[in-house]
C-alpha cells in the first residue's frame, strides 16, 4: 500500500487525462462501433478492410491504446475512491488491487490487440 | 533530547464514517452512487470496444459476426446503457468544470459570460468532436 500511497500523483494524472478522453471520445465510439454500426446506419464506413485500415494506421493504434488504456485508469481510480466511501478503509488494499490491476489488464490487452492488427 | 530531535505530537482524529443515510439516504448520495456507477459501465463499453479490435484482428468473417453479435437486442441494450451512462458523466464533468471555469476554486477570474454558457461550452466542443469522430467512422471523412 506505500508504493500505492507514493504513486498518488501519478494516478490523479492518468485520472484527469482519462476524464477528459472519455468527454472526447468515448460517446462517438461508443455510438459509431457498437450501436449505429451493428444497425446498419454507419455500416458502409466501419467495411472490415476500412476499418482496419483506420485501426492500423500508426495514429488509429495510438489513438485507441490511448484513449481505452486512459478511460480505465480513470474508471479504476474513481472506483477504488468510491470502494473507500462505502466499506472504509479496511477495504484499501483489495480496492486499489482489483481496480488497478483491472486497468492494468486492460491497458496490456488493448496494447497486445492493438500490435496484432 | 534536543527541540530538533523531539517528534511533533500526533493530532487525534476520529475514524473516519460514512454519514448517516450514506449511500441512497439522500439525492446528493443517490447522485453521487449514480456517478460512481458511471466508471462501471465505461470499463464495460472499453470492454466491448477491445472485443471489436479483438475481431477486427481475426479477419473479416470474426468482424461480421462481431456485428451481427451486436445487432441482437440484448447486446443493443447494453450497449446503449453503457452510453446513457457516458453521456451522463460526460454533462456532469462539464458541469463540474464551469465551476473551475467561473474561478469558484483558486484565485482564477471569473470570466465575463453567465454561468451557464460555461457549462453548455464545453458540452458543445464535446458535441462537435463526436460529429468529427462519427463523420470519419461513417466514411463522411477520410
Amino acid at each position: 500500500m506505500k508504493l500505492i500511497h507514493r504513486l498518488e500523483p501519478l494516478w490523479w494524472i492518468l485520472f484527469g487525462a482519462g476524464g477528459f478522453t472519455a468527454c472526447f471520445f468515448l460517446p462517438a465510439l461508443i455510438l459509431g462501433v457498437l450501436i449505429l454500426t451493428p444497425l446498419h446506419v454507419i455500416a458502409q464506413g466501419l467495411v472490415y478492410w476500412r476499418a482496419h485500415e483506420l485501426a492500423a494506421h500508426p495514429l488509429g493504434r495510438i489513438f485507441l491504446v490511448s484513449v481505452l488504456s486512459l478511460v480505465l485508469w480513470h474508471c479504476a481510480h474513481h472506483l477504488r475512491h468510491f470502494a473507500l466511501d462505502v466499506f472504509g478503509h479496511k477495504a484499501a488494499p483489495a480496492a486499489a488491487f482489483m481496480s488497478y490491476g483491472l486497468a492494468l489488464a486492460g491497458t496490456i490487452t488493448a496494447f497486445v490487440l492493438v500490435s496484432a492488427l | 533530547m534536543s527541540a530538533h530531535a523531539a517528534s511533533a505530537p500526533k493530532t487525534r482524529t476520529a475514524p473516519a464514517r460514512a454519514p448517516a443515510g450514506f449511500p441512497m439516504g439522500f439525492y446528493r448520495y443517490r447522485n453521487y452512487v449514480l456517478f460512481a456507477a458511471t466508471s462501471l459501465f465505461m470499463m464495460l463499453g472499453c470492454a466491448m470496444l477491445l472485443d471489436a479490435i479483438h475481431a477486427l484482428g481475426q479477419g473479416e468473417a470474426a468482424w461480421l459476426a462481431f456485428q451481427a453479435r451486436m445487432a441482437r437486442p440484448y447486446y443493443l441494450a447494453t450497449s446503449s446503457v453503457v452510453l446513457l451512462f457516458t453521456l451522463y458523466f460526460v454533462i456532469r464533468f462539464a458541469w463540474v468544470g464551469r465551476k473551475i471555469a467561473a474561478g469558484r476554486i483558486g484565485p482564477i477570474p471569473r470570466p465575463p459570460v453567465p454561468m451557464f454558457v460555461t457549462g453548455v461550452a464545453p458540452i458543445g466542443g464535446f458535441l462537435t468532436l463526436w460529429l468529427i469522430l462519427l463523420l470519419i467512422l461513417g466514411g463522411f471523412l477520410p
